[in-house]
């Protein structure tokens, strides 16, 4: 019981090591809380809805096209909002709040087309695996697998590539960074694109598990921020861990309560670490807001 | 006759939850997301009291606004340990968790079923019962509120509020306790918003946590931040044209099935357009920092 437990936070961890990572991308480069990070996950799974059930593409196109989509989201937002609030200088609380404004209208946007009622993409059972007493559906294991796949090419192209190098630069001196000629603005963009992305992909593995309604992309994001925090936003790799921690906890707490409490253990922990290690994790000892370094 | 009436009633609730808010926000710039958790508890125990012990309304109120300090004394303590963005995020968190706890302490709250049959409220003998009564009620104590608030906020301390609200590290210099008077503003913010919080349970006679969740805090947010922050007229004109707008809505003919999401999105589209362009809000003097 308690493997099959961990299993499954294991595999919810996936999706909320996405989702954190995306939002840590963003706010070590921009300072902004992105509260719209959680639209971008309703974006991606209503795309796919789009794409795979009524256009009824085969999912492979269907998932390319929609990710592709997701990240244009990611750039008309930046492009919309952010970016003039960056020409003018705005406060990073007025781009919060903007953000607000961004998830507010996206969420009952999609909510007026296509319905506020919890959609499914697969109807049925998924078909299930067993790993000795552990049962995974078919869904958890293509959540594992992404994880997989996707880190290492992102930890590789943050560590070795020049994209990579500059997007640090940036993190810890926007200023400096701009003085030496890297491109802040396109560091910006890129950002976006891949943070949408990464969240709207791992809306689309959510929506074939389990459905999705529109309101889903705010307790996504509530949990990607609490995983940023405690897993230290000095660092990404720390964004991803805490996800785990926190889907981890999650999985214990139905297991010992109930389900019904398990936002407000989430929120208790946070409350917590905002305390006594607001450094998170694996952070290090630094206010933190002053930004991640 | 009966609908501008209730609309007003509303207008009202509003307008002393915006204000209530604006001294947190626009005074003293704790932009806080957990306003409807003492809403919430307001009108939450304010009902229990009235209902299990039969106090009347005003000694029901009281205890209602104790709660509501102790309540904001615990949100305070950790949550103004940070700052800017982590302040809101630890706010959020408390309204989630208040939410959730009047969700499932069922025992206590009924959970989502919500408290039926609330007592109408009797003031030193007038039985307000009529629609036209609670205006006249709601009216007079939202002018009072307003009074009281400008009082507070014209005050000395009203000033060293908005000292810090400029200058957080000039107002320590200068020998004010910041922590103490951000405390002091965050609680008597929590205090003001269970009048509302009460006039609107004995309004409906029906309450469930479903009026005071998360969006809720953000639509009082943004009507301080739409009608504007940092005076008396931005959160009272932010209340009147945010209630009213989805009246309006309703005379142009939109199904009742996106009704409700399209008055979202024109809020959310304010919200970016005002933040932007004029980010003391229409009609206020404090832009954000």
């Amino acid at each position: 019981m308690l493997s099959q437990l961990i299993a499954n936070g294991i595999a919810v961890g996936c999706l909320y090591a996405l989702v954190a990572t995306g939002l840590s991308l963003i706010y070590r480069t921009t300072r902004i809380l992105h509260v719209a990070h959680g639209a971008a996950y309703t974006v991606g799974a209503y795309l796919l809805f789009l794409f795979f059930i009524e256009l009824q593409l085969p999912i492979v196109p269907a998932v390319v096209i929609s990710l592709v989509l997701v990240g244009v989201f990611g750039v008309l937002m930046n492009c919309a909002v952010f970016e003039p609030l960056e020409r003018i200088k705005a406060p990073h609380m007025i781009a919060l709040l903007s953000s607000l404004g961004i998830y507010t209208i996206t969420v009952n946007f999609v909510a007026m087309i296509f319905g506020n009622e919890t959609k499914r993409l697969i109807p049925g059972i998924e078909r299930t695996y067993h790993f000795g007493d552990i049962i995974l559906n078919r869904m958890q294991l293509y959540q594992i697998i992404t994880v997989f796949i996707v880190f290492p090419i992102l930890f590789y192209l943050l560590k070795y590539t020049t994209w990579g190098r500059q997007l640090r630069a940036v993190c810890d001196n926007p200023k400096l960074a701009l003085v030496m000629g890297i491109n802040v603005q396109m560091i910006r963009y890129s950002v976006f694109i891949v943070g949408s992305i990464l969240a709207g992909g791992a809306a689309m593995l959510s929506a074939l598990d389990a459905g999705m309604d529109p309101y889903v992309g705010m307790p996504v994001f509530l949990n990607g921020a609490v995983a940023m925090i405690i897993g230290g936003v000095g660092t990404f790799g720390g964004a991803a861990a805490g996800g785990f921690f926190i889907a981890l906890l999650q999985s214990l707490v139905v297991f010992q309560f109930s389900g019904r409490w398990i936002d407000a253990v989430t929120f208790s922990v946070l409350i917590l670490f905002l305390v006594f290690r607001p450094e998170g994790i694996f952070g290090v000892r630094k206010r933190i807001e002053e930004g991640g370094g | 006759m009966s609908y501008l009436l209730h609309i007003l009633v509303m207008i009202n609730i509003y307008a002393i939850l915006a204000l209530s808010l604006n001294i947190a926000v626009g005074y003293t710039g704790l932009i806080s997301l957990c306003h409807a958790a003492f809403y919430g508890i307001g009108a939450y125990i304010t009902t229990l009291i009235m209902i299990n012990v039969g106090l009347s309304f005003f000694p029901a109120l009281l205890f209602a606004a104790i709660g509501s300090l102790i309540l904001g004394l615990i949100i305070s303590l950790p949550s103004l340990r940070v700052r800017g963005d982590f302040f809101i995020l630890s706010t959020l968190g408390f309204q989630i968790i208040v939410f959730v706890i009047l969700y499932n302490w069922t025992g206590l709250t009924r959970g989502a079923f919500g408290i039926a049959g609330i007592p109408r409220p009797e003031i030193f003998g007038w039985q307000i019962i009529t629609l036209r009564d609670f205006f006249i009620l709601t009216q007079i104590i939202a002018m009072i509120c307003a009074f009281l608030i400008y009082l507070l906020m014209n005050s000395p301390f009203g000033r060293a509020l908005k000292s810090i609200r400029e200058d957080e590290v000039a107002a320590l210099a200068l020998g004010k306790n910041v922590l103490k008077f951000k405390t002091q503003s965050f609680l008597i913010a929590a205090v003001f918003a269970t009048i509302p919080g009460a006039l609107f349970a004995t309004y409906m006679r029906y309450i469930d946590p479903s009026s005071f969740t998360l969006m809720e805090s953000i639509f009082i947010l943004s009507i301080i931040i739409i009608g504007g922050t940092g005076n008396i007229k931005g959160p009272v004109m932010g209340a009147i044209f945010l209630v009213m707008l989805p009246e309006f809505l309703r005379f142009l003919q939109i199904p009742d099935s996106i009704a409700a999401n399209m008055r979202q999105v024109i809020y959310g589209f304010l919200m970016i357009l005002v933040l932007r362009f004029r980010p003391q809000g229409i009609w206020g003097e404090y832009k954000f920092q």
